[in-house]
């Protein structure tokens, strides 16, 4: 039972996107609960191993695999907080378990909300990026087509990499057909530029190399190909978009 | 000059809550997590006019990001990254990571190769600032527990 919490603990914070040292961290505080028991645990950016060796029965041992991640901090705060209250003895194994099945499954925001939050991230990075306000209100429409083009994308089961590529297509044809035909005058660099950025792994290629210093080499390396491969989606979106513009109009100075 | 400056902030301040809302920000950090990211995106600014150095504008605008995570974390206690996250948003090198890939579809390999070192540099001096921040806390935790 304690090696189950310890594991959910570690995977809902992994699949959140915490620190590899963070969830070793707190995998390595609840094992630690069972006295005169060894407990290590090894965690891989796509999964995590962790054993209870007891010196007079048998090891237990759990691996679990984790394959997508998306970063929600508000999971990893509430983990957090369960395991320390579980360390320090406030809450019992099992009300942490049922604590943590909660947090796997709590959402804060409703989905209206996650549509507004792609629109003005779009929006108020054109402004960051002093684009004009035409720049702005094209982006707005651009964000609009974006959170249309991830819904219906996650609606009809797309995968993430998918998902991005088409979404990233979507807002170069909307940028480009704008500037072609309503807004001449507004900078389609800044705009692609804003409107990507709710898809595009800053974070992750950063916590990649947060993970290297702290010495998780693996856990690096394999966050930094995550932020590659998802850049990847993005540009062959937009590339792609380009290519078709300039296959319709013909000779476009891109 | 302050005009600008203060529609930057609020622009760095409005894209910081937006991404919060997909992070899942707890609702009651919203706006601190929001002036995190504000106040650094001012000090990138800035920087970037007197050194002309993006890595140097992204190192002292994460060393602020970082002190004022560690500051709020421990008034409201919440854990750093709920603040630290959020506040490096829009610092973090996602655009020309984007970029150097995109030029390298495109097969313009001086200009891909300028933005991948760019990219590294600048999330590498974000890596430093927290790191350096994070190691700092950690030193005046030690001394707290042992006085």
């Amino acid at each position: 039972m304690l090696v189950e919490t310890a594991a959910l603990a570690g995977e809902i914070m992994l699949v959140s996107g915490a620190e590899i040292y963070r969830v070793e961290d707190t995998i390595h505080h609840i094992l630690s609960l069972a006295e005169g028991a060894r407990g290590e645990n090894i965690v891989l950016s796509t999964g995590i191993y962790l054993s209870l060796d007891d010196p007079e029965g048998e090891a237990i041992t759990m691996v679990r695999r984790v394959p997508d991640r998306a970063t929600n901090l508000n999971r990893i705060y509430l983990a957090n907080e369960v395991s320390r209250e579980l360390c320090a003895r406030k809450l019992s194994v099992t009300e942490a378990y049922e604590e943590l099945l909660r947090i796997r499954e709590q959402i804060i925001y409703r989905p209206v909300f996650k549509q507004i939050g792609y629109v003005g991230t779009c929006v108020f990075f054109a402004v960051m990026f002093d684009g004009s306000f035409l720049d702005c209100m094209a982006v707005l429409l651009v964000g609009i087509v974006l959170a249309m083009a991830l819904t219906l994308a996650r609606r009809i089961h797309f995968n993430d990499f998918c998902a991005k590529v088409a979404a990233s297509f979507f807002i170069g044809v909307t940028a480009m057909g704008l500037e072609s035909t309503l807004l001449p005058q507004i900078q389609r660099d800044t705009v692609i530029v804003s409107a990507i950025m709710p898809l595009v792994p800053g974070v992750v290629f950063t916590t990649a190399i947060r993970d290297t210093l702290n010495g998780d080499y693996s856990a690096g390396v394999a966050r930094m190909l995550e932020a590659v491969v998802t850049a990847l989606a993005v540009a062959a979106g937009v590339g792609a978009s380009m290519g078709v513009f300039r296959m319709l109009i013909g000779g476009d100075r891109l | 000059m302050i005009w600008m400056m203060m529609i930057r902030f609020l622009g760095a301040f409005g894209a910081v809550i937006s991404l919060g809302l997909l992070l899942e920000v707890p609702k009651k950090y919203l706006l601190h997590a929001g002036t995190a990211g504000g106040i650094g995106w001012l000090v990138y600014q800035v920087v970037v006019l007197e050194v002309d150095s993006a890595p140097m504008a992204a190192f002292s605008a994460s060393l602020m990001v970082a002190l004022m995570s560690h500051i709020f974390a421990r008034r409201l206690k919440a854990p750093v990254a709920v603040f630290l996250i959020s506040g490096i948003l829009p610092l973090v090198p996602g655009a020309s990571i984007y970029r150097s890939v995109y030029y390298m579809i495109r097969d313009m390999r001086t200009l891909s190769d300028r933005y991948l070192i760019q990219t590294l540099q600048v999330a590498g001096a974000i890596a430093l600032a927290i790191f350096f921040i994070d190691s700092l806390f950690r030193l005046g935790q030690v001394r707290g527990k042992r006085s």
